[in-house]
C-alpha cells in the first residue's frame, strides 16, 4: 500500500529519484539529518533530487509524511530485497484504478391505474409531471412567476422521501444540479428569465461535462428586472446563449397546462438519452393558466446510469468534469459534443400543425401566443381566409423539416410572439442553413413587456396580409 | 488497493513522469494534504463511497490522483456541487476541496449555505495567502502588507483585510468540528493529518459538517524556497490566522434520510389523484350565452377574492365536462394591487384563453368597473359591488348591469370576505351558467379543509342569487 504507512510497521523511506521535486520538505524533517539536497541533476527530471543516508535512518517516517509527492518518497516493500532495480510501474502498478467497470440499472415504466384528470394551473403541472417522471430531487431559488412549481414540489417530493433544496441563489442551485445530475440522478429546477441568467454559468459546465437536468424557464418580461409579466424574450437565451462556449440543448416550448405535465415527462428522458441538460421554455401566462390535464399511464422509476458518480464502488472510476487541458483532446470533445447536437436536431424536432392543408397564410407562435393565434385562425377560416398554424415545440432544434413542407406554396408568413423577434430569428436561421432562400413574405406581430398579442390583432394582421400580397403571389 | 491512482492517467494521459508524479510545484502544500486525505480515506475505509469534488485553483486537477469517484467543480460552486451529490446519495462521503479564492472570495454565497445546511460533508480549505493558478494575485486571505501581482506596494487598507473562514465558519450553527492547521513542520503536519481523519470520520458517523482550514505553502508565488515558504507561513500567518480548533461540537447522527419512493400507489396519494369522475349537474354548455365559447373577466382590488371566484367557476365547468381556463393577472404584487382573471369555457377547446371582450365581467371596485366595462360584448352581464360602486358608468344599453350589494350582503353574513360568493351566486343566477349544486360542489372541494365555512358559503352564495332577481325585478 503506497499511500499510507501504518504505525505498526517501520518502513523505511525509499526514493524514486525520477519522482523528486527537490523541494526539501523531508530534510527539514528528518531529525536524523540523514538528507540532504543532492548535486546531481537528474537527467530525465532537470532537478537536483535529495539524497538519502540509509545508515543513519532510524525509520521513524517523518520524511514520508513530508513529502508531497505521492509517488516520491515512499515507504520501502517489506518483502523484496532489490526494489530499487525495479521499474516503478512494477511497483506501484500500470493500472489507473482497480475499480470495477460500471454497468447501467435502466429505467422502468410502472403502470398507474387510471386516473381522472386534474385541474393545474400550469407551475403545478410541471411539478406534477417532475414526480410522475421519477424526479425527487428538486433544487430552486424562489422567483415569481415560477415559484407556484417550487412550492408545489415542496410539498410532495418529502412525502415521497425526496429532497427539496432551497439553494442560496440560482447560481447555487445549477451547481447541486449538476452534482445531483452528476451523480446519476432525476433533477430539476424551475426558474424565471433573471435567474435563468443566473444559472447559464453552470449550464455551460454541465453540457460540458455532460451531465443532464431539467431546467424550467418561465419567462418574464425583461431585460433587466423588467416585470412579471409573460415574455419570450428569453428564445434567444435558450437557442443560442445557453452560457459560454459550444453550447446546445433540447428547448420544449410548452402550449397549455397539458403540455407542462407531458413536455416535462419527456424532458427527463431527453437528458439522459443525450446526457445534456433541457430546457423547458414557457411563459409567465402559461404558468400561472389553470386547466385540464390528463395524467399518463404509468410512472418512470429511474434506473441509474454507468456515467454517474453515485459515490458508491460501481461508479467509483466515473469522473464529472469540463476542464480538458491539451487543445487536441477539447476539440475531439467538442466534435463529439457536435455531433450530439446533430443527433439531437436530426431526431428531435417537434411542432403542431393547425389546419396547415392548403394553407395561403400561415401563422408562426409558440406558448400562450399560439393559443391566441389558434383562436385567430379559426377565426380567419370562418371569414374565409385560409390560414393555419404552424407551432414549433422545439425551439432548438428549430423543427425545420416540418416548417418546411407546411410553408411550401404559401403566400405569406406572420410570426407571432410576445417578445423582440427571436423567434423570427430562430426561423430564418432554420431556413438559412436548410438551405431556403426562395421565401414567401414573412410579417411579424410583435409585444414587448409582458403585453400578449390578442386573437383580434392577428387575425387582422393575416387580413391585411391576404389584402396586400396580389392573388397567385405565392412564393 | 491504493486511494491514490497507480497510474496518474488522467495527468497528461499519464505519458513519462505525469504517471506518476503530481503537477504541482515543488514544495506546495496540497500534495501533503492530498497524502493526508489519501490516508484518511484508507483508514476509514470509505473509498469505494468518497466522491472527492475538485475545485478551480492549483488543485483543479485533484481528480488526476485520488482514485475515489470524481468531480471537477465550477469555480467556487464546490460547496453545492458537494450538497447535490450528499442529498443525490446520503450514503456517499463528500469531499469538498477548496483553494482560498475558490472558497473565500468567488464561493462565498455556496461556502456559507453549505454550512447553513450542515450537511454531514467534509470542506478542505487550503490557505495560501494567494492566487497560485492565475498567477499570484491578492488572494481574500492575502496578508496586509503582502506583494502580490494586484497589490505591487502591498495590500493597503483599500483592497480589504484578509478573511479568517475558519472563525467566519465556526459562528454559523451548521458546522459541529472547525479547525485550523499548518503544515510547516512535522507536529503541524501530524495535526493536519488527524485533523482531516476526524473531519471525515465525523462524516461517516453521520454527525454533522466539518471544516478544515489548512495554511499551506506556495513557494512560487511567494517566491521563497520550499523552507523559507515553510517559516513564512510560521512567522508571518499564524499570528494573523491563529491555528487550532475553533468548534468541536459532537452530537448525534441525524442525516439518515430514507431512499425515495417510487411505487405508483405513494405517488397517486400524494399527488392526490383519483379515478372518482367528478359529479356533474348540467344537462348541457350554456348555449344561451355563446354556442361553443364563453369568456369572462372577474376584477377587483387585491383580497376582494376576484381570482377565487373565477377558479371556483373553471373548475365548476372543468367539472361540468367542458374544457376551461384561468389566467390570473396580478398588479405588481400578488396581494394589495388590482387584480383580474380571464376565464374561458368552451365546448371542445379553448383557444385564446384571455378575455378581451368578456361577455360576463364581475367587478368589485369602481377602477375595475370602468377599466373593463367598456370591453363587455354587446349583450353581456355586469355584476358588480352596489355597495363600493355607488354610481357605476353607463355602458351600452344591451347589457345587463346588476349592481349586487355584496360587501353589504356578507357583512349581513357576519364575515364581509365572502362577498366574493354573494357575487358568485348573482353570476350563476344572472347568466345561467350552471346549476347551484355545480358551484356548491367546487366550493366544497376547495373549503374542504374547513367544513365550518361551508355553510356561510352557501348561505353566501343563495343571497347573491335572491340579490340578483331582486334587482331585477325592481328595474
Amino acid at each position: 500500500m503506497v499511500s499510507t504507512n501504518k504505525k505498526k510497521v517501520k518502513p523505511r523511506p525509499l526514493l524514486f529519484p525520477h519522482f523528486c521535486k527537490a523541494c526539501g520538505r523531508c530534510i527539514t524533517a528528518c531529525p536524523k539529518d540523514c538528507i540532504e539536497m543532492g548535486t546531481e541533476i537528474d537527467p530525465v527530471t532537470g532537478c537536483t533530487p535529495v539524497v538519502i543516508d540509509r545508515s543513519l535512518c532510524n525509520d521513524c517516517g517523518l520524511c514520508l509524511t513530508a513529502c508531497p509527492e505521492p509517488y516520491g518518497l515512499v515507504p520501502a516493500p517489506q518483502d523484496t530485497e532489490d526494489f530499487e532495480l525495479q521499474d516503478p510501474e512494477d511497483l506501484f502498478g500500470a493500472r489507473r484504478t482497480t475499480a470495477p467497470e460500471p454497468i447501467s440499472i435502466p429505467d422502468e415504466r410502472l403502470p398507474l391505474p387510471p386516473l381522472e384528470s386534474m385541474i393545474l394551473k400550469g407551475n403545478h403541472a410541471t411539478a406534477i409531471g417532475a414526480v410522475l417522471a421519477g424526479c425527487r430531487h428538486f433544487f430552486g431559488y424562489p422567483i415569481t412567476p415560477s415559484t407556484e412549481g417550487a412550492e408545489l414540489i415542496a410539498k410532495l417530493l418529502p412525502e415521497l422521501d425526496g429532497m427539496f433544496v432551497q439553494a442560496v441563489s440560482e447560481v447555487a442551485a445549477v451547481n447541486m444540479m449538476y452534482g445531483c445530475g452528476g451523480a446519476g440522478l432525476r433533477c430539476m429546477t424551475l426558474t424565471s428569465s433573471p435567474g435563468f441568467s443566473l444559472m447559464l454559468e453552470g449550464i455551460s459546465y454541465m453540457i460540458g461535462a455532460e451531465l443532464p437536468g431539467v431546467f424550467f424557464n418561465v419567462m418574464r418580461g425583461g431585460p433587466g428586472l423588467g416585470n412579471i409579466g409573460p415574455e419570450q424574450a428569453d428564445i434567444k437565451l435558450v437557442c443560442r446563449g445557453l452560457g459560454h462556449g459550444n453550447t446546445h440543448a433540447i428547448v420544449l416550448a410548452p402550449a397549455t397546462p397539458q403540455e407542462m405535465l407531458d413536455l416535462t415527462i419527456v424532458a427527463f428522458d431527453l437528458a439522459f438519452e443525450y446526457r445534456n441538460p433541457v430546457i423547458l421554455a414557457s411563459d409567465g401566462y402559461l404558468g400561472q393558466m389553470t386547466g385540464r390535464v390528463r395524467l399518463p399511464e404509468f410512472i418512470v422509476k429511474p434506473g441509474l446510469p454507468d456515467w454517474g458518480v453515485y459515490g458508491d464502488e460501481m461508479h467509483r472510476r466515473n469522473l464529472n468534469t469540463s476542464i480538458i487541458l491539451i487543445e487536441p483532446d477539447l476539440e475531439k470533445h467538442n466534435l463529439h459534443l457536435n455531433r450530439k447536437y446533430q443527433q439531437m436536431s436530426d431526431a428531435e424536432q417537434r411542432s403542431d400543425s393547425f389546419r396547415c392543408e392548403n394553407a395561403e397564410w400561415i401563422v408562426i407562435a409558440c406558448n400562450t401566443p399560439a393559443r391566441m393565434a389558434k383562436g385567430a385562425v379559426q377565426e380567419l377560416r370562418g371569414r374565409g381566409i385560409n390560414a393555419g398554424l404552424f407551432r414549433p415545440i422545439t425551439l432548438w432544434p428549430f423543427p425545420i423539416d416540418a416548417a418546411r413542407s407546411v410553408l411550401r406554396g404559401v403566400k405569406g408568413v406572420l410570426v407571432v410572439e410576445a417578445g423582440p423577434g427571436q423567434l423570427e430569428d430562430e426561423l430564418r436561421l432554420a431556413l438559412s442553413h436548410a438551405g431556403v432562400h426562395d421565401l414567401p413574405r414573412i410579417e411579424r406581430l410583435r409585444h414587448h413587456g409582458g403585453v400578449l398579442p390578442q386573437q383580434q390583432e392577428i387575425v387582422e394582421a393575416v387580413s391585411e396580409l391576404a389584402a396586400s400580397v396580389p392573388t397567385g403571389g405565392a412564393a | 488497493m491504493s486511494v491514490f491512482y497507480e497510474r496518474f492517467e488522467r495527468h497528461a494521459h499519464g505519458e513519462g513522469l505525469k504517471g506518476h508524479a503530481t503537477h504541482y510545484c515543488p514544495g506546495c502544500g496540497h500534495g501533503l494534504i492530498h497524502k493526508y486525505v489519501a490516508e484518511a480515506i484508507d483508514e476509514l475505509d470509505i473509498q469505494n463511497r468518497t466522491i472527492a469534488v475538485s475545485p478551480v485553483g492549483c488543485a483543479v486537477f485533484m481528480y488526476y490522483y485520488l482514485d475515489v469517484g470524481n468531480t471537477q467543480a465550477a469555480h467556487g460552486r464546490a460547496p453545492a456541487v458537494a450538497v447535490g451529490h450528499k442529498v443525490a446519495n446520503p450514503d456517499a462521503i463528500l469531499l469538498a476541496y477548496q483553494g482560498d479564492g475558490d472558497l473565500a472570495s468567488i464561493g462565498l454565497g455556496e461556502i456559507m449555505q453549505a454550512c447553513q445546511l450542515g450537511l454531514p460533508m467534509t470542506f478542505v480549505f487550503v490557505n495560501n495567502a494567494i492566487y497560485g493558478m492565475t498567477g499570484g494575485q491578492m488572494a481574500p486571505t492575502t496578508l496586509p502588507g503582502q506583494v502580490t501581482t494586484t497589490t505591487p506596494t502591498g495590500r493597503t487598507r483599500f483592497t480589504g483585510q484578509p478573511l479568517r473562514m475558519a472563525e467566519i465558519v465556526s459562528q454559523i450553527d451548521g458546522p459541529i468540528y472547525v479547525e485550523r492547521c499548518a503544515l510547516f513542520d512535522a507536529k503541524q503536519r501530524t495535526r493536519t493529518k488527524k485533523a482531516i481523519a476526524k473531519a471525515l470520520r465525523l462524516q461517516v458517523e453521520g454527525k454533522g459538517l466539518s471544516f478544515v482550514e489548512i495554511l499551506a505553502e506556495c513557494p512560487t508565488h511567494l517566491k521563497l524556497t520550499p523552507s523559507e515558504a515553510e517559516q513564512w507561513v510560521k512567522e508571518k500567518m499564524v499570528p494573523y490566522f491563529p491555528l487550532g480548533v475553533k468548534k468541536d461540537e459532537e452530537g448525534e447522527r441525524w442525516f439518515e434520510p430514507g431512499p425515495p419512493s417510487f411505487d405508483p400507489g405513494d405517488v397517486v396519494r400524494v399527488i392526490s389523484g383519483t379515478d372518482q369522475p367528478p359529479e356533474r349537474f348540467g344537462d348541457g354548455f350554456p348555449s344561451h350565452i355563446d354556442e361553443k365559447d364563453i369568456s369572462l373577466k372577474f376584477a377587483g382590488a387585491g383580497g376582494d377574492g376576484a381570482q377565487t371566484i373565477a377558479m371556483l367557476t373553471t373548475k365548476a365547468a372543468l367539472n361540468e365536462g367542458w374544457d376551461s381556463t384561468h389566467i390570473p393577472s396580478y398588479g405588481p404584487e400578488s396581494r394589495g394591487g388590482t387584480s383580474y382573471a380571464d376565464v374561458r369555457i368552451a365546448v371542445d377547446e379553448v383557444l385564446s384563453p384571455s378575455s378581451p371582450h368578456p361577455q360576463i365581467l364581475v367587478a368589485f371596485n369602481p377602477p375595475s368597473l370602468e377599466k373593463f366595462g367598456p370591453t363587455v360584448s354587446p349583450g353581456g352581464i355586469v355584476i358588480y359591488d352596489r355597495s363600493v360602486i355607488p354610481e357605476p358608468p353607463t355602458l351600452d344599453p344591451s347589457i345587463t348591469m346588476a349592481g349586487i350589494p355584496c360587501t353589504e350582503i356578507a357583512r349581513g353574513l357576519g364575515k364581509r370576505m365572502v362577498k366574493n360568493v354573494v357575487a358568485l351566486g348573482a353570476l350563476a343566477e344572472a347568466a345561467h351558467l350552471f346549476p347551484r349544486d355545480s358551484f356548491l360542489l367546487t366550493l366544497r372541494q376547495a373549503l374542504k379543509q374547513n367544513c365550518a365555512l361551508l355553510d356561510l358559503n352557501e348561505q353566501a352564495f343563495d343571497a347573491g342569487a335572491q340579490a340578483f332577481d331582486d334587482v331585477m325585478s325592481a328595474v
